[in-house]
Protein backbone atom coordinates (compact mmCIF):
# COMPACT_ATOMS: atom_id res chain seq x y z
CA UNK A 1 0.00 0.00 0.00
CA UNK A 2 2.84 2.35 0.89
CA UNK A 3 4.54 1.48 -2.35
CA UNK A 4 1.39 2.23 -4.33
CA UNK A 5 1.13 5.69 -2.77
CA UNK A 6 4.80 6.39 -3.37
CA UNK A 7 4.45 5.22 -6.96
CA UNK A 8 1.53 7.59 -7.55
CA UNK A 9 3.45 10.48 -5.98
CA UNK A 10 6.58 9.84 -8.01
CA UNK A 11 4.49 9.55 -11.17
CA UNK A 12 2.95 12.92 -10.35
CA UNK A 13 6.36 14.44 -9.67
CA UNK A 14 7.89 13.09 -12.83
CA UNK A 15 5.08 13.52 -15.35
CA UNK A 16 2.40 15.90 -14.15
CA UNK A 17 4.02 18.48 -11.91
CA UNK A 18 6.72 19.64 -14.38
CA UNK A 19 4.03 20.68 -16.85
CA UNK A 20 2.83 23.40 -14.52
CA UNK A 21 4.62 26.30 -12.90
CA UNK A 22 5.77 25.80 -9.31
CA UNK A 23 2.85 26.47 -7.06
CA UNK A 24 3.48 25.03 -3.62
CA UNK A 25 3.86 27.53 -0.79
CA UNK A 26 5.96 25.23 1.32
CA UNK A 27 9.40 23.75 1.33
CA UNK A 28 9.58 20.84 0.72
CA UNK A 29 6.65 20.84 -1.68
CA UNK A 30 3.40 19.06 -0.81
CA UNK A 31 4.27 16.08 -2.99
CA UNK A 32 7.71 15.46 -1.48
CA UNK A 33 6.23 16.06 1.97
CA UNK A 34 3.63 13.41 1.19
CA UNK A 35 6.27 10.99 -0.07
CA UNK A 36 8.41 11.25 3.04
CA UNK A 37 5.38 11.23 5.36
CA UNK A 38 3.95 8.07 3.79
CA UNK A 39 7.27 6.23 3.66
CA UNK A 40 7.98 7.06 7.31
CA UNK A 41 4.58 6.90 8.97
CA UNK A 42 2.38 4.81 6.65
CA UNK A 43 -1.33 5.45 7.11
CA UNK A 44 -0.65 8.32 9.51
CA UNK A 45 1.50 9.82 6.77
CA UNK A 46 -1.45 9.82 4.38
CA UNK A 47 -3.45 11.94 6.81
CA UNK A 48 -0.41 14.16 7.38
CA UNK A 49 -0.21 14.68 3.61
CA UNK A 50 -3.93 15.52 3.35
CA UNK A 51 -3.61 17.97 6.22
CA UNK A 52 -0.59 19.52 4.55
CA UNK A 53 -2.53 19.93 1.28
CA UNK A 54 -5.32 21.67 3.16
CA UNK A 55 -2.79 24.00 4.74
CA UNK A 56 -1.33 24.85 1.35
CA UNK A 57 -4.22 27.20 0.59
CA UNK A 58 -4.44 30.80 -0.60
CA UNK A 59 -4.59 32.13 2.95
CA UNK A 60 -1.52 30.39 4.30
CA UNK A 61 1.92 31.95 4.32
CA UNK A 62 3.74 28.71 3.61
CA UNK A 63 7.23 28.30 4.97
CA UNK A 64 9.60 25.46 5.72
CA UNK A 65 7.81 22.38 6.97
CA UNK A 66 9.32 18.90 6.99
CA UNK A 67 7.38 15.70 7.56
CA UNK A 68 10.55 14.19 8.97
CA UNK A 69 13.26 16.56 10.15
CA UNK A 70 16.40 15.71 8.23
CA UNK A 71 19.45 15.35 10.52
CA UNK A 72 21.84 16.78 7.98
CA UNK A 73 19.78 19.90 7.75
CA UNK A 74 19.84 20.61 11.49
CA UNK A 75 23.63 20.40 11.49
CA UNK A 76 23.85 22.73 8.54
CA UNK A 77 21.71 25.44 10.14
CA UNK A 78 23.46 25.22 13.51
CA UNK A 79 26.80 25.80 11.81
CA UNK A 80 25.30 28.75 10.02
CA UNK A 81 24.09 30.27 13.31
CA UNK A 82 27.48 29.96 14.96
CA UNK B 1 -18.80 8.30 -1.62
CA UNK B 2 -22.40 9.32 -2.23
CA UNK B 3 -22.50 11.85 0.58
CA UNK B 4 -19.59 13.72 -1.00
CA UNK B 5 -20.60 13.37 -4.61
CA UNK B 6 -24.34 14.03 -4.39
CA UNK B 7 -23.94 17.67 -3.30
CA UNK B 8 -21.48 18.10 -6.17
CA UNK B 9 -23.93 16.58 -8.68
CA UNK B 10 -26.59 18.88 -7.27
CA UNK B 11 -24.33 21.91 -7.58
CA UNK B 12 -23.19 21.19 -11.14
CA UNK B 13 -26.60 20.15 -12.46
CA UNK B 14 -28.34 22.92 -10.51
CA UNK B 15 -26.16 25.62 -12.04
CA UNK B 16 -26.58 24.18 -15.53
CA UNK B 17 -30.37 23.91 -15.18
CA UNK B 18 -30.62 27.45 -13.76
CA UNK B 19 -28.62 28.98 -16.61
CA UNK B 20 -30.62 26.86 -19.03
CA UNK B 21 -33.83 28.31 -17.59
CA UNK B 22 -32.49 31.84 -17.99
CA UNK B 23 -31.42 31.26 -21.59
CA UNK B 24 -34.50 29.34 -22.76
CA UNK B 25 -36.48 32.50 -23.71
CA UNK B 26 -33.59 33.56 -25.97
CA UNK B 27 -32.48 30.38 -27.70
CA UNK B 28 -35.29 27.94 -26.99
CA UNK B 29 -35.68 25.02 -24.58
CA UNK B 30 -34.25 22.24 -26.75
CA UNK B 31 -31.63 24.28 -28.53
CA UNK B 32 -28.05 23.01 -28.35
CA UNK B 33 -26.90 26.62 -27.99
CA UNK B 34 -28.79 26.87 -24.70
CA UNK B 35 -27.15 23.70 -23.39
CA UNK B 36 -23.66 24.60 -24.58
CA UNK B 37 -23.95 28.08 -23.08
CA UNK B 38 -25.18 26.54 -19.83
CA UNK B 39 -21.92 24.62 -19.59
CA UNK B 40 -19.95 27.74 -20.50
CA UNK B 41 -21.91 29.57 -17.80
CA UNK B 42 -20.86 26.97 -15.25
CA UNK B 43 -17.22 27.63 -16.12
CA UNK B 44 -17.70 31.39 -15.91
CA UNK B 45 -19.39 31.09 -12.52
CA UNK B 46 -16.65 28.87 -11.06
CA UNK B 47 -13.89 31.07 -12.43
CA UNK B 48 -15.56 34.23 -11.10
CA UNK B 49 -15.75 32.62 -7.67
CA UNK B 50 -12.03 31.88 -7.94
CA UNK B 51 -11.05 35.44 -8.96
CA UNK B 52 -10.58 36.73 -5.36
CA UNK B 53 -8.05 33.96 -4.78
CA UNK B 54 -6.24 34.96 -7.92
CA UNK B 55 -6.22 38.63 -6.95
CA UNK B 56 -4.81 37.68 -3.57
CA UNK B 57 -1.98 35.82 -5.23
CA UNK B 58 -1.21 38.73 -7.55
CA UNK B 59 -1.17 41.14 -4.62
CA UNK B 60 1.40 39.07 -2.78
CA UNK B 61 3.46 38.93 -5.96
CA UNK B 62 3.43 42.68 -6.09
CA UNK B 63 4.51 42.86 -2.43
CA UNK B 64 7.52 40.84 -3.49
CA UNK B 65 9.13 43.79 -5.25
CA UNK B 66 10.16 45.10 -1.82
CA UNK B 67 11.96 41.83 -1.08
CA UNK B 68 13.98 41.80 -4.30
CA UNK B 69 17.35 42.70 -2.72
CA UNK B 70 17.01 39.95 -0.12
CA UNK B 71 15.93 37.46 -2.77
CA UNK B 72 18.97 38.29 -4.87
CA UNK B 73 21.21 37.89 -1.83
CA UNK B 74 19.80 34.42 -1.22
CA UNK B 75 20.24 33.47 -4.85
CA UNK B 76 23.88 34.54 -4.78
CA UNK B 77 24.61 32.92 -1.44
CA UNK B 78 23.23 29.51 -2.42
CA UNK B 79 24.13 29.57 -6.08
CA UNK B 80 25.06 25.89 -6.21
CA UNK B 81 22.50 24.52 -3.78
CA UNK B 82 19.10 24.88 -5.31
CA UNK B 83 17.34 23.08 -2.48
CA UNK B 84 18.82 25.34 0.15
CA UNK B 85 17.98 28.28 -2.07
CA UNK B 86 14.28 27.46 -2.23
CA UNK B 87 14.24 26.61 1.48
CA UNK B 88 15.66 30.03 2.39
CA UNK B 89 13.28 31.67 -0.06
CA UNK B 90 10.30 30.07 1.67
CA UNK B 91 11.64 31.25 5.04
CA UNK B 92 11.90 34.78 3.68
CA UNK B 93 8.31 34.68 2.40
CA UNK B 94 7.06 33.39 5.71
CA UNK B 95 8.94 36.08 7.66
CA UNK B 96 7.34 38.78 5.59
CA UNK B 97 3.94 37.07 5.55
CA UNK B 98 3.74 37.11 1.80
CA UNK B 99 3.87 34.22 -0.61
CA UNK B 100 3.72 34.63 -4.37
CA UNK B 101 2.93 30.98 -5.06
CA UNK B 102 -0.56 29.85 -5.91
CA UNK B 103 -0.80 27.00 -3.35
CA UNK B 104 -1.83 23.43 -4.01
CA UNK B 105 -5.32 23.17 -2.60
CA UNK B 106 -7.38 25.09 -5.21
CA UNK B 107 -6.56 22.75 -8.10
CA UNK B 108 -7.36 19.72 -5.99
CA UNK B 109 -10.61 21.37 -4.97
CA UNK B 110 -11.52 21.88 -8.61
CA UNK B 111 -11.04 18.26 -9.58
CA UNK B 112 -14.25 16.99 -7.91
CA UNK B 113 -16.32 19.58 -9.79
CA UNK B 114 -14.83 18.42 -13.04
CA UNK B 115 -15.50 14.81 -12.08
CA UNK B 116 -19.09 15.65 -11.15
CA UNK B 117 -19.69 17.31 -14.52
CA UNK B 118 -18.17 14.30 -16.22
CA UNK B 119 -20.53 11.96 -14.37
CA UNK B 120 -23.60 14.14 -14.91
CA UNK B 121 -22.94 14.35 -18.66
CA UNK B 122 -22.08 10.67 -18.90
CA UNK B 123 -25.37 9.93 -17.18
CA UNK B 124 -27.19 11.61 -20.04
CA UNK B 125 -25.47 9.34 -22.52
CA UNK B 126 -26.11 6.12 -20.59
CA UNK B 127 -27.52 3.16 -22.51
CA UNK B 128 -29.02 -0.17 -21.54
CA UNK B 129 -27.16 -3.35 -22.41
CA UNK B 130 -29.33 -3.68 -25.50
CA UNK B 131 -28.12 -0.28 -26.68
CA UNK B 132 -31.33 1.60 -25.99
CA UNK B 133 -30.71 5.08 -24.65
CA UNK B 134 -31.60 5.21 -20.95
CA UNK B 135 -30.40 8.49 -19.45
CA UNK B 136 -29.60 8.48 -15.74
CA UNK B 137 -30.86 11.51 -13.83
CA UNK B 138 -28.29 13.06 -11.48
CA UNK B 139 -28.98 16.05 -9.26
CA UNK B 140 -31.38 18.55 -10.80
CA UNK B 141 -30.92 17.31 -14.34
CA UNK B 142 -34.04 15.17 -14.58
CA UNK B 143 -37.42 14.90 -16.26
CA UNK B 144 -37.87 17.12 -19.30
CA UNK B 145 -34.45 18.66 -18.77
CA UNK B 146 -32.81 15.26 -18.99
CA UNK B 147 -34.70 14.36 -22.17
CA UNK B 148 -33.84 17.70 -23.73
CA UNK B 149 -30.16 17.47 -22.75
CA UNK B 150 -29.94 13.96 -24.20
CA UNK B 151 -30.96 15.38 -27.59
CA UNK B 152 -29.01 18.65 -27.42
CA UNK B 153 -26.34 19.13 -30.04
CA UNK B 154 -23.22 21.25 -30.34
CA UNK B 155 -22.43 21.92 -34.02
CA UNK B 156 -24.43 18.82 -34.85
CA UNK B 157 -22.79 16.55 -32.24
CA UNK B 158 -24.71 15.42 -29.17
CA UNK B 159 -23.15 16.98 -26.07
CA UNK B 160 -23.36 13.69 -24.20
CA UNK B 161 -21.44 11.68 -26.80
CA UNK B 162 -17.71 11.02 -26.86
CA UNK B 163 -15.28 10.19 -29.65
CA UNK B 164 -14.93 6.56 -28.63
CA UNK B 165 -18.54 6.12 -27.56
CA UNK B 166 -20.11 7.13 -30.86
CA UNK B 167 -20.12 6.03 -34.47
CA UNK B 168 -21.42 9.40 -35.67
CA UNK B 169 -18.92 11.18 -37.93
CA UNK B 170 -20.08 14.60 -36.79
CA UNK B 171 -19.32 13.67 -33.18
CA UNK B 172 -15.83 12.53 -34.22
CA UNK B 173 -15.11 15.74 -36.10
CA UNK B 174 -16.45 18.01 -33.33
CA UNK B 175 -14.53 16.15 -30.60
CA UNK B 176 -11.31 16.29 -32.61
CA UNK B 177 -11.69 20.03 -33.11
CA UNK B 178 -12.44 20.55 -29.41
CA UNK B 179 -9.48 18.41 -28.36
CA UNK B 180 -7.32 20.46 -30.69
CA UNK B 181 -8.59 23.70 -29.14
CA UNK B 182 -8.03 22.26 -25.68
CA UNK B 183 -4.45 21.26 -26.44
CA UNK B 184 -3.66 24.49 -28.28
CA UNK B 185 -4.91 26.71 -25.46
CA UNK B 186 -2.99 24.70 -22.85
CA UNK B 187 0.13 24.89 -24.97
CA UNK B 188 -0.04 28.64 -25.59
CA UNK B 189 -0.87 29.36 -21.94
CA UNK B 190 2.12 27.42 -20.71
CA UNK B 191 4.43 28.81 -23.37
CA UNK B 192 3.38 32.35 -22.57
CA UNK B 193 4.17 31.75 -18.92
CA UNK B 194 7.51 30.07 -19.63
CA UNK B 195 8.72 32.68 -22.07
CA UNK B 196 7.49 35.82 -20.36
CA UNK B 197 5.95 35.17 -16.98
CA UNK B 198 8.53 33.29 -14.93
CA UNK B 199 11.40 34.77 -12.94
CA UNK B 200 14.70 34.33 -14.72
CA UNK B 201 16.32 32.47 -11.83
CA UNK B 202 14.37 29.39 -12.84
CA UNK B 203 16.32 29.06 -16.05
CA UNK B 204 19.50 28.58 -14.00
CA UNK B 205 18.42 25.04 -13.40
CA UNK B 206 18.75 23.44 -16.78
CA UNK B 207 17.28 20.09 -15.97
CA UNK B 208 14.05 21.52 -14.70
CA UNK B 209 13.72 23.80 -17.68
CA UNK B 210 14.41 20.89 -19.99
CA UNK B 211 11.76 18.81 -18.29
CA UNK B 212 9.32 21.67 -18.53
CA UNK B 213 10.00 21.98 -22.24
CA UNK B 214 9.32 18.30 -22.79
CA UNK B 215 6.05 18.58 -20.91
CA UNK B 216 5.10 21.59 -22.93
CA UNK B 217 4.96 19.41 -26.02
CA UNK B 218 3.90 16.20 -24.35
CA UNK B 219 0.86 17.54 -22.59
CA UNK B 220 -1.23 18.21 -25.68
CA UNK B 221 -0.60 14.59 -26.66
CA UNK B 222 -1.83 13.41 -23.27
CA UNK B 223 -4.91 15.55 -23.69
CA UNK B 224 -5.58 14.09 -27.09
CA UNK B 225 -5.34 10.56 -25.72
CA UNK B 226 -7.61 11.18 -22.73
CA UNK B 227 -9.95 13.54 -24.60
CA UNK B 228 -11.35 10.76 -26.80
CA UNK B 229 -13.09 9.38 -23.70
CA UNK B 230 -14.76 12.66 -22.75
CA UNK B 231 -18.28 13.64 -23.79
CA UNK B 232 -18.55 16.76 -25.95
CA UNK B 233 -19.99 18.68 -22.97
CA UNK B 234 -16.89 18.04 -20.88
CA UNK B 235 -14.69 19.13 -23.77
CA UNK B 236 -16.70 22.37 -23.99
CA UNK B 237 -16.13 22.88 -20.27
CA UNK B 238 -12.42 22.20 -20.56
CA UNK B 239 -11.88 24.42 -23.60
CA UNK B 240 -13.75 27.30 -21.99
CA UNK B 241 -11.81 27.05 -18.77
CA UNK B 242 -8.57 27.01 -20.78
CA UNK B 243 -9.57 30.15 -22.63
CA UNK B 244 -10.33 31.80 -19.32
CA UNK B 245 -6.96 30.81 -17.87
CA UNK B 246 -5.18 32.11 -20.94
CA UNK B 247 -6.98 35.45 -20.86
CA UNK B 248 -6.41 35.89 -17.15
CA UNK B 249 -2.74 35.12 -17.50
CA UNK B 250 -2.37 37.42 -20.47
CA UNK B 251 -3.87 40.26 -18.47
CA UNK B 252 -1.63 39.64 -15.47
CA UNK B 253 1.57 39.25 -17.47
CA UNK B 254 0.85 42.54 -19.22
CA UNK B 255 -0.32 44.51 -16.21
CA UNK B 256 1.15 42.91 -13.14
CA UNK B 257 4.02 40.55 -14.01
CA UNK B 258 6.00 38.49 -11.51
CA UNK B 259 9.06 40.43 -10.30
CA UNK B 260 12.16 39.19 -12.06
CA UNK B 261 10.40 37.87 -15.16
CA UNK B 262 11.10 39.18 -18.67
CA UNK B 263 7.60 40.67 -18.79
CA UNK B 264 8.33 42.52 -15.54
CA UNK B 265 11.46 44.07 -16.98
CA UNK B 266 9.58 45.03 -20.11
CA UNK B 267 6.92 46.77 -18.06
CA UNK B 268 9.50 48.52 -15.89
CA UNK B 269 11.32 49.80 -18.92
CA UNK B 270 8.06 51.01 -20.36
CA UNK B 271 7.23 52.81 -17.12
CA UNK B 272 10.69 54.32 -16.81
CA UNK B 273 10.44 55.49 -20.36
CA UNK B 274 7.12 57.11 -19.59
CA UNK B 275 8.49 58.76 -16.45
CA UNK B 276 11.48 60.00 -18.38
CA UNK B 277 9.23 61.59 -20.93
CA UNK B 278 7.09 63.17 -18.26
CA UNK B 279 10.08 64.44 -16.33
CA UNK B 280 11.58 65.83 -19.46
CA UNK B 281 8.39 67.71 -20.10
CA UNK B 282 8.30 69.02 -16.54
CA UNK B 283 11.90 69.99 -15.84
CA UNK B 284 13.33 70.17 -19.32
CA UNK B 285 16.42 68.19 -18.30
CA UNK B 286 17.50 64.70 -19.23
CA UNK B 287 17.73 62.35 -16.29
CA UNK B 288 20.97 60.55 -15.57
CA UNK B 289 20.61 57.12 -17.22
CA UNK B 290 22.28 55.48 -14.19
CA UNK B 291 19.34 56.38 -11.99
CA UNK B 292 16.78 55.16 -14.44
CA UNK B 293 18.21 51.71 -15.10
CA UNK B 294 16.15 49.33 -12.94
CA UNK B 295 18.64 46.46 -13.25
CA UNK B 296 21.56 48.43 -11.87
CA UNK B 297 19.76 49.99 -8.94
CA UNK B 298 18.26 46.62 -8.04
CA UNK B 299 21.56 44.74 -8.13
CA UNK B 300 23.72 47.27 -6.33
CA UNK B 301 22.47 46.80 -2.74
CA UNK B 302 22.66 43.02 -3.11
CA UNK B 303 26.25 43.18 -4.25
CA UNK B 304 27.26 45.50 -1.45
CA UNK B 305 25.82 43.25 1.22
CA UNK B 306 27.58 40.17 -0.02
CA UNK B 307 31.20 40.96 0.94
CA UNK B 308 30.08 42.21 4.37
CA UNK B 309 28.53 38.88 5.22
CA UNK B 310 31.63 37.00 4.14
CA UNK B 311 33.87 39.15 6.34
CA UNK B 312 31.75 38.39 9.40
CA UNK B 313 32.42 34.71 9.02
Amino acid sequence: MRKLFLLIISFYQKWISPAFPARCKYYPSCSSYAASAVSNYGVRGVFMAIWRLMRCNPWSHGGVDYAVKPLQNIQKTSVGVN
Amino acid sequence: MGFILNPLYNFVSGVIVLIHKALTPIFGFDSGVTWALSIVGLVVLIRIILIPLFVKQIKSQRALTALQPQMKAIQNKYKDDRQKQSEEMMKLYKEHKTNPLASCFPIIAQAPIFFALFTVLNGIAAKTDAGVSAPIARGFLKGEYLDSAAQATFFGAKISQSFLGSTDTTVKIVTIILIFIMSATTFTTQRQLMVKGMPKMDSSNNMMLQQQKIMLYLFPVIFAVSGVNFPVGVLIYWSTTNFWTWGQQYYVIKRNPTPGSPAFEELQQKRKHKEKLENREQSGTVINPENTDPGQTGAAPGQRKQPKKKKKK
